[in-house]
């Protein structure tokens, strides 16, 4: 996996490419809790390239979220391939994430 | 895709023994990646036994088990290793470590293979948890859970590292009907979602209709049948047929071998 952190509007982008797995989500850990520690408004991440996600990855999105939430942030995911997609909806994860089709839907309120 | 990789497990010409039975005599099958295939036959038939060999439990007298078109058979423990957590297995009985809690058994895999924060593995052990029915059960020991819930822990402990390859041995059996509908029912979703390739060993016709794509039918150490629902349903195999049909099995022995049976000879 491949991390790319960039700026849109104010928002955190955090692009991200292949796979986001047991040996990655660690790096992505990493990465989201530096940017709660700075209680950052708004992150997006961008998931139009990511290849797999597993549970660890998941896990990770989830811990993500609670950071953000913690100091009134927001974590956003956006351009979720259709089988990532069904993956949050069996984990009943889809109505906890805030999905957006694309960079521009996510950074509106 | 090659065929071969069309296939996620190819067994060729497996020939096992326990002391001087032979119990597998010289079987090749293909389990198709993706799917939902299960080893069917009666007691005794050898499938308990073939599941073992496909998850590199026993070592067979001969023949090759090819995983990812990697014989698992010539493998050394510590490749073995690399291979197994790329599987998931419900065992019979759940096999779950009584002294720990159902969240520590489901947390154990995840902690042998991985180097997660811990609060990363809890998420992970109740997503588990929730998706087999079991939230809110996380610091019980197996003693206090039935036997369907048992079953329940184990399936969310052998899906804990999102195998590729995930075997069942025998899910329903002790479970009441509900109980068994439901574990079919989350198999074909991890089949569906996952698309994981899912081996069921069982000898439970109605779930074989519910969940199979894909049939192996052993009968006596050998295959008597493989391939799609509709071809094992209008099989003209007598041994088939009298499965299928629910026929009990009329042995006849000659007086000559009954003497030799029970005086021992």
């Amino acid at each position: 996996m491949k991390i790319d952190i960039t700026e849109h509007n104010g928002a955190k982008v955090f692009s991200l490419s292949g796979d986001i797995d047991l040996y990655s989500s660690p790096a992505l850990r990493k990465e989201l809790i530096f940017f709660i520690g700075k209680k950052v408004p708004l992150l997006l991440v961008d998931f139009r390239d990511v290849s797999y996600i597993d549970s660890s990855g998941i896990a990770t999105l989830v811990e993500g979220l609670r950071g953000m939430m913690s100091h009134g942030g927001k974590l956003k995911l956006f351009g979720i391939p259709e089988r990532i997609v069904e993956i949050f909806a069996f984990s009943k994860l889809d109505k906890v994430f805030d999905i957006c089709g694309s960079l521009d839907d996510a950074v509106k309120d | 895709m090659s065929a071969a990789m069309e296939n996620a497990i190819e067994v060729t010409g497996l020939r096992t023994h326990y002391g001087q039975r032979e119990i597998l005599k010289g079987i090749s099958i293909s389990i198709p990646r993706g799917k939902t295939s299960v080893i069917l036959g009666g007691s005794g038939c050898g499938k308990s036994t073939l599941l073992k060999h496909l998850i590199g439990l026993l070592r067979p007298t001969e023949g090759k088990i090819a995983i990812n078109g990697r014989d698992i058979a010539a493998m050394d423990e510590e490749e073995l290793n690399g291979v197994r957590r790329k599987m998931g297995v419900l065992f019979q009985g759940a096999a779950l470590l009584n002294s720990l809690t159902v969240a520590e058994n489901v947390a154990l895999p995840i902690r042998e293979h991985a180097r997660l924060n811990e609060s990363t593995v809890m998420i992970m052990v109740r997503m588990k948890l929730d998706l087999v029915g079991l939230s809110g059960f996380e610091n019980f020991y197996p003693s206090q859970l039935s036997g369907g819930m048992k079953k329940r822990a184990g399936l969310a402990r052998a899906i804990a590292l999102d195998p590729e390859l995930l075997f069942f041995d025998e899910p329903s059996a002790g479970l009441d009907p509900v109980t068994a509908a439901g574990l079919d029912d989350l198999i074909l979703k991890l089949r569906n979602v996952f698309g994981m390739t899912i081996v069921v060993v069982t000898h439970e016709l109605p779930s074989v209709f519910t969940i199979a794509d894909y049939v192996i039918m052993l009968d006596a150490g050998e295959v008597i049948f493989s391939g799609i629902l509709d071809d094992l349903r209008n099989s003209q195999n007598e041994r088939v047929r009298m499965f299928l049909e629910r026929r009990p099995e009329t042995r006849t022995y000659s007086p000559d071998d009954y003497f030799r049976f029970i005086v021992g000879d």
